[in-house]
């Protein structure tokens, strides 16, 4: 039972983490500030203001509706504008209540609320019928900040929103692939030390079968996730041309060691051609995506995504969602392996 | 068996040390090719009617995109086309001969050498050709010989990787299908950079600023080769 | 639950149809059973392997 435990508890592992991705709550959000083209007048003076309408995602504006306060930034200038009424938790109508001579075209929107917090919306109002004259400074206006009071949630990603949860399937796979061809690649270089012996070669071969099956499943999920936030089964960026390339090389090491009959050349030729193909993995995985722009997070493109590695709550179920998955995909590899080596020893 | 006196009688001193071997393998390699002149006729022909077939389907107007594309496409097969062939030192017996004469490393070294040769020759023809029928509008002065430095160090990059390829797929008894199963994947980072340098040579970036690409496909057949240096030996042996 | 999913639906279809409903709760359940099921595959999989290797061991051992 006791050298069994990590068998278990990749499962238990795992077992967590997937009612963490359903379970858990998303955080709240911004999701767009958008102009309605009437009117409205101001409360205090009587003036009147462009109205716009604030949609927010997963916020609970009605609870507090009076603490809800609405800022624009740009660089240092901050200005406030007004909130008309709160109609709902995710909808409120906004008054703008900036002076026609603005410093800058395009403000980030932030809200604060006794709830949710400081939300921000990066670019969220584009004023395009202002006078711009940059040498405008507003600053003064003075605020009740409030801390978010939230439950455990995931943190909102503008596009990603709840497909986050999908980190912790799609990236792991990729680690535990990673893991699997290194074992494979440490086996190779054995098998190329011993003389005739052939059980590092069994070694290599299930683990580079097992590491192609979590490949396959990690470009299945890379493509679902594709597809609701970039729109697209599958686009053209450096790493899933890796990806892709990493399973077809590995098809090649498969198609290789089923063309060879003698056991010990196929596990000689095999073991020099996954040197090679853990070379190139490493090329196109690790070195290639960083020369070239990339839609993937933390690598330019896709800037609103570079705070997921900071979040203590996506922390707490990617780890061991990693660490799981990597258990997991170990134990299959022994099963595999042990069953290729039974099936040579019965033949 | 006059091949293999071939080897050793080709350099004029006595076969001795690793270099003057390394020296008579190369030149031998190449003795070899030119004595078959319908094979290396029909590598050239194959290129050429590539690149014609290329304009044909786009006539001169192909753009720099298209160009580029198609460059690197007929090049990259042109290059399977050169090695994908078992020559007469890859038959068993010539190997069981050669063991005991050179050490494998002086035979994949002289064999990414002769590649290396083989290939530029063959991008040279695949350029001129590309030249001759689909223009030059977007190669202006200094761009046609950059364009064409990239290619000749995609061919030593292809070459220092095909060599070792071809090796496999001969003691592995396999044909072309085994070459392009098992080389074109291992490949595309090579064509990628390639394709990208091509690219940013097209559209008027300055050399300096693409110039890393090179740098970077030079590492690429260095890392390859010393694979090969260090890996060979074991594909050589029973 | 209703109005929450109204507002859910507003701000997203999916979440709505999703999360807000629990359907993701029924999916949860059917992502539990099958990581348990495929477990005690695994287990019950390594067990008859290890029944095999002796089997073939004490084969082997005993003509010698």
């Amino acid at each position: 039972m006791a050298h069994n435990i990590w068998k278990i508890g990749g499962f238990i592992l795992i077992a967590c983490v997937l009612v963490l991705v359903f379970a858990v709550p998303m955080g709240p959000g911004l999701l767009e500030l958008r102009g309605t083209g009437d009117t409205a007048m101001s409360n205090d003076l009587d003036r009147k203001m462009p109205e716009y309408l604030l949609t927010g995602f997963g916020t609970h504006w009605s609870e507090n509706p009076q603490d809800l306060q609405v800022l624009v930034r740009s660089k240092a200038n901050l200005a406030r504008l007004e909130v008309i009424d709160v109609l709902d938790d995710t909808h409120a109508r906004i008054g703008l209540t900036l002076p026609y001579s603005v410093p800058s075209k395009s403000w980030d929107v932030l809200t604060n609320h006794s709830v949710d917090g400081t939300l921000l919306l990066e670019n969220g109002l584009f004023l395009s019928d202002r006078f711009i004259d940059e040498s405008i400074i507003l600053s003064d206006i003075d605020i009740e900040e409030f801390e978010a009071d939230l439950p455990f949630h995931f943190p909102y990603q503008p596009r990603i929103l709840e497909s986050i949860r999908n980190l912790m399937l799609h990236v792991p796979m990729w680690f535990t692939m990673f893991v699997l061809m290194g074992i494979a690649f440490v086996a190779s270089i054995k098998q190329l030390a011993s003389a005739r012996a052939t059980a590092e070669d069994e070694k290599a071969e299930s683990a580079v079968r097992v590491g192609l099956l979590f490949g396959i499943l990690g470009l299945v999920t890379g493509s679902v996730w594709a597809r609701f936030t970039w729109g697209a089964w599958w686009v053209d960026d450096p790493q899933l041309n890796g990806a892709l390339v990493t399973v077809l090389v590995y098809s090649g090491y498969m198609v290789l060691r089923n063309s060879l009959e003698s056991a010990a050349l196929r596990a000689r030729l095999s073991a020099v051609y996954n040197l090679f193909a853990f070379v190139i993995l490493i090329i196109l995985l690790m070195v290639l995506p960083r020369f070239t722009e990339s839609l993937h997070p933390g690598k330019g493109g896709n800037p609103g995504f570079n705070s997921y590695d900071l979040d203590s709550a996506l922390r707490a179920a990617f780890y061991p969602a990693v660490i799981g998955w990597i258990l997991i995909g170990l134990w299959m590899h022994r099963i595999n392996m042990r069953i290729t080596r039974l099936n040579k020893k019965l033949k | 068996m006059n091949e293999m006196e071939d080897i050793m009688n080709s350099s004029s001193a006595p076969a001795s040390s690793a270099w003057s071997r390394f020296a008579a393998l190369t030149r031998h390699a190449f003795k070899m090719e030119f004595r078959q002149k319908n094979g290396l006729a029909g590598l050239i022909l194959f290129s050429i009617a590539a690149v014609y077939t290329c304009y044909q389907v786009t006539g001169s107007r192909a753009d720099a995109e298209a160009w580029n594309a198609l460059a690197w496409v007929v090049l990259l097969f042109s290059a399977f086309n050169a090695v994908a062939k078992s020559w007469p030192e890859d038959a068993p017996e010539m190997r069981a001969y050669l063991v005991h004469v050179v050490r494998p490393q002086e035979w994949v070294l002289a064999r990414i050498t002769f590649f290396s040769l083989l290939l530029c020759g063959m991008s040279s023809i695949v350029f001129m050709a590309f030249i001759l029928f689909l223009g030059t509008e977007h190669l202006n002065g200094m761009q046609a010989v950059y364009f064409f430095m990239g290619m000749l160090v995609t061919s030593v990059a292809l070459a220092s990787l095909l060599a070792m390829i071809q090796a496999l797929a001969v003691r592995a008894n396999g044909g072309f299908g085994l070459i392009a199963v098992l080389g074109l994947p291992l490949i595309i980072p090579v064509i990628l950079i390639a394709t990208r340098y091509g690219m940013d040579i097209l559209h008027g970036i300055s050399f300096a600023d693409t110039a890393h690409n090179l740098l970077f496909l030079g590492t690429l057949s260095g890392g390859f080769g010393a694979l090969g240096f260090i890996l060979f030996p074991y594909l050589w042996s029973d | 639950m209703n109005a929450l999913n109204l507002i859910l639906v507003q701000s997203h279809p999916l979440e709505g149809w999703f999360f807000g409903s629990g359907k993701a709760l029924v999916v949860l359940a059917v992502a539990l059973i099958l990581l348990v099921g495929f477990g005690l595959w695994m287990w019950r999989a390594e067990a008859r392997l290890k029944q095999l290797e002796a089997k073939l061991d004490s084969k082997n051992s005993a003509p010698s």
